[in-house]
């Protein structure tokens, strides 16, 4: 069996180096968001509905950053990408999404007021996170089977 | 659906590691074929046999649970 729509195995790196990028954008963020930074100069953009202001290009890359990274660590192949690894893989996702929608239903019912956007913000990355962190406990898990020989 | 993986590889004198680099997977996956945590595809099973050099029954055996 062919691993299909897989990335090659050292992508997985790429996507781990997209991630750390994207730390100094949110710090810089964070600054924004305060208005003003430690040595006191005005950081705080103009607000514009403009595609080509300036934050939201940040903002919009700075996502599309994290999205491609998270991406690159789930779907890159292991060093042997056998078919039990697929079936692994496969079984991640399946939990991934089922613990998903658990808690984005748990969310709606135990949320007041409903900051639906952060939900669905939280949504962008959740699965990817929630498939990632079960993959490799599994991988982990499965690489420390005993060597019995013979 | 047992199979006779361990005695077989006993037999040929080869190790967990080796039969997984002639079929191309991880040693971890000859470990749970062989302690029936994992049954292989028709693919795997048959270069499995091809290695022994006998036919796929005489290593994986039906049981009537299956």
């Amino acid at each position: 069996m062919k691993p299909k729509f897989l990335f090659p195995y050292q992508s997985r790196i790429l996507g781990y180096v997209c991630i750390v990028a994207y730390l100094p954008v949110m710090v810089y963020k964070k600054i924004l968001h305060h208005g003003y930074n430690n040595i006191g100069l005005k950081t705080q953009f103009e607000e514009s509905n403009s595609l080509l202001n300036s934050e939201h290009i940040l903002t919009a890359t700075a996502v599309a950053l994290v999205i491609i990274g998270l991406l690159l660590i789930a779907f890159s192949k292991e060093k042997i990408e056998d078919e039990q690894i697929l079936q692994l893989r496969l079984d991640s996702l399946q939990w991934a999404i089922y613990f998903n929608y658990f808690i984005l239903v748990a969310s709606l019912f135990f949320i007041i007021n409903m900051h639906f956007k952060e939900i669905l913000l939280l949504n962008l990355w959740a699965p990817l996170v929630f498939f990632i962190v079960r993959f490799r406990w599994v991988i982990f898990r499965f690489n420390r089977l005993p060597q019995t020989e013979n | 659906m047992k199979n006779s993986l361990r005695v077989e590889r006993a037999i040929k004198n080869i190790t967990q590691a080796e039969l997984a680099e002639l079929i191309g997977v991880s040693r971890q996956t000859i470990n749970t074929i062989e302690s029936n945590k994992y049954v292989p595809s028709t693919v795997l099973a048959l270069k499995i046999a091809r290695v022994f050099e006998k036919p796929v029954e005489q290593i994986f055996i039906l049981e009537d649970t299956d």
